[in-house]
């Protein structure tokens, strides 16, 4: 019981991750029905911006005397850093082709994923970058096998709260009115006097700045980062959400945890080997009887 | 007639120029000839850090016969360091370019994955491959004539690792994890074998994927397990450090034994206090030697910085085919394996006397790490700490 107590708490971990990075794909497939295969790079970009911040502010003596506010900062920093770097990457690759075929975009976007994570390697070297990690360590003990390590609550919790922000700032503001309009019908949002292409753009910083915090509690939680880092969570995150249905928000939360805590029961009870096929059987499996993922695709009100 | 004139002449002129051509290759042989010495490791990818390692120990080795005087015969000593990344195809495609570069030797590769099929086609073509840190036994056994391996072998790392489990640890159980490549769970394997052998209960042997970053689910095995000793097989020492982080953060209590590929400064820049304590089986190295400080105060010299684990077997790798080829005053393939059977050579990491299959004799002890650096921690020969 204990150990599957432990092995939930870490497919939750894990989840939160996915979570995080699904997202983004999400809400960019909901606005203008593109796969950004560029959203793995956010999050890599996010994880580097964090160490380089986080490096500075502890060279400076600054986290030691105060972690929470660096990390707090660092977090703020990166997420808007990533969040200007998706906005940048929507004017250059995707703007231009907005009436082209959903090919093209698709293309434009692999594109600029290799760009990007070429960029990264180029920038920042081929060996992973440890992070700052001498804050990360301990955790409670509350058994022989059954321990939460403070990594792992805090992850948990910056993604409930991200989540929760989102999902208030989609339902409950204008902006996320706005949002939900132009993806219902951008002739007719445009009509009615919302401006689609500032909120397409708003629509991309917002998954990259989450992504870009997963990309941080990813480099705290493992304790580095690589320029390749973006590219197999990339693909989980997208599994995530297509599992969710691709385009629904709650959809992607509910497939990232599902996906991770899969990934992390096969390991805990099969073998880690073949971790990776149980989280796409079950993808394959989900898609045979729910075609349109688990919340659906195509529910209006619940997509952005 | 005009056209016969005009075939006479044009087949004169085909001639006179097949004549100039031969003249000019002619005249590039006469040329002082540069001695091509091949490098194959992995320079891109997750094995990068050792990889350059390897590539530079043998530049290394190649400056400073240069500034003792070169090799008679040859205006210079040129390297051509071919990327593996780790790739047994990759490899392959490496030792045909280096084949067609016309290389008389080889130091690499790394992976032993690599080194296998590299080997094969450089033994087609009869170049001799000195391996500084594939340690599989397979890499020797195949009776290929010119494979030499400068480190030490894996059933020898195991032997040691396992003494260590049952002379000092006084370990009664143990978990083993590896990531499924040809040196880790080979050796992984031998562990097992052996120490069930000796008596110790193997709880269990888990694999990973190459490339993963949460081990927080079989490391939570390990943990249920309650072992006395983990066994952590990796083949990348990022790899080994995030293992490091999670086994610390969930509370394993297990003393951690690792080994060769994943000793290297980043294991600990990355893990940090969480790799205090762990032990790991390397070759011994008398870092008092003077030519271990002539090798250590030329890589430094030439900008490469702190040699990592493998610097300094590519070195003697590099440094002894170079002189055996200097002593033959040939590059054909069975005078330098002459020269080089011959040779009692003490190198910078170790003392070398070849065998017949190509194994030059493992000097494995167990290391840790102290306050953040490497140290020398248990001597198998004798039983007792350094």
């Amino acid at each position: 019981m204990e150990y599957f107590l432990q092995q939930m708490i870490n497919g939750l971990t894990l989840g939160g991750v996915y979570a995080l990075i699904a997202l983004g794909y999400t809400m960019v497939y909901g606005i203008i029905q593109l796969i950004n295969f560029a959203h793995g790079e956010f999050f890599a970009a996010g994880g580097y911006m964090g160490v380089i911040l986080l490096s500075f502010l502890s060279f400076h003596g600054y986290m030691d005397t105060h972690p929470w506010w660096c990390l707090t900062a660092s977090l703020v920093l990166s997420m808007s850093y990533c969040a200007l770097l998706a906005m940048a990457v929507e004017k250059i690759a995707y703007l231009p082709l907005r009436h082209a075929s959903r090919l093209s975009v698709l293309l434009s976007a692999l594109g600029m994923s290799i760009f990007l994570q070429n960029g990264l390697m180029l920038t920042q070297g081929v060996y992973d970058k440890p992070y700052p990690t001498s804050f990360t360590h301990g955790g409670f003990v509350l058994g022989n096998v059954l321990q939460i390590s403070y990594m792992q609550i805090m992850i948990v919790g910056i993604t409930a709260l991200l989540l929760v922000g989102l999902n208030r700032l989609v339902f409950k503001t204008r902006i996320g009115t706005a949002m939900r309009a132009t993806a219902q019908d951008k002739v007719m949002s445009a009509l009615v006097g919302i401006n689609s292409s500032r909120i397409i753009s708003i629509t991309f910083a917002l998954g990259a700045g989450l992504a870009a915090a997963a990309g941080i509690m990813v480099g705290l939680y493992y304790g580095s980062v690589r320029y390749d880092m973006g590219f197999v969570p990339g693909i989980k995150a997208f599994a995530a959400a297509v599992l969710g249905g691709i385009g629904n928000i709650t959809g992607a939360m509910v497939g990232g945890f599902i996906i991770g805590m899969v990934e992390i029961m096969a390991a805990g009870y099969i073998s880690s080997e073949y971790k990776d096929v149980f989280a796409f059987i079950i993808l394959i499996a989900v898609l045979y009887f729910m075609p349109t993922g688990i919340m659906g695709e195509n529910v209006d009100d619940t997509r952005v | 007639m005009k056209l016969f004139t005009r075939i006479i002449l044009a087949l004169t002129m085909i001639t006179l120029l097949a004549a100039c051509g031969a003249e000019e290759k002619k005249e590039e042989a006469k040329a002082p000839a540069i001695l091509k010495l091949g490098s194959m490791s992995p320079l891109t990818g997750p094995y990068a850090a050792d990889g350059n390692d390897i590539a530079n120990g043998a530049r290394t080795a190649i400056a400073i016969i240069k500034a003792e005087g070169g090799i008679p015969g040859y205006s210079d000593i040129e390297i051509f360091a071919e990327d593996t990344a780790c790739d047994p195809k990759q490899a392959v495609a490496s030792a045909n370019k280096l084949i067609n570069s016309e290389v008389k030797a080889v130091v690499g590769a790394y992976c032993s994955s690599s080194t296998i099929p590299a080997s094969e086609t450089l033994d087609e073509a009869g170049i001799p491959m000195l391996t500084p840190a594939s340690t599989n036994e397979k890499v020797t056994e195949r009776g290929l004539p010119y494979m030499f391996r400068i480190c030490g072998r894996d059933d020898d790392q195991s032997k040691v690792a396992v003494k260590f489990m049952t002379d000092y640890l006084k370990g009664k159980t143990i978990y083993l994890v590896d990531d499924k490549t040809t040196y880790s769970q080979g050796l992984a394997d031998n562990v097992e074998k052996l120490a069930a052998e000796k008596g110790i209960q193997v709880l269990g042997h888990e694999h990973v994927n190459q490339g993963d970053k949460d081990f927080s689910a079989v490391l939570t095995k390990v943990k249920a397990a309650n072992a006395d000793v983990f066994y952590m097989s990796l083949q990348n020492s990022a790899s080994g450090a995030l293992m490091l982080i999670q086994a610390k953060r969930s509370g394993i209590k297990a003393a951690i034994v690792a080994q060769d590929a994943v000793y290297h400064p980043q294991l600990i820049d990355i893990a940090k206090e969480a790799a205090e304590g762990v032990y790991l089986t390397f070759g011994y190295i008398d870092k008092e030697k003077p030519v271990y400080k002539q090798f250590v105060g030329k890589y430094a010299e030439l900008g490469y910085g702190e040699p990592g684990a493998y610097s300094g077997y590519a070195f003697d790798a590099a440094y002894m085919v170079l002189t055996a080829i200097k002593k033959a005053g040939s590059t054909a393939p069975d005078a330098i394996k002459k020269e080089l059977m011959a040779m009692n050579w003490d190198g910078a990491s170790k003392s070398y006397k070849f065998m017949p299959n190509g194994d030059s004799g493992s000097n494995y002890i167990i290391r840790t790490v102290k306050t953040g650096e490497f140290a020398n921690y248990w001597d198998p020969e004798t039983g007792s700490l350094y």
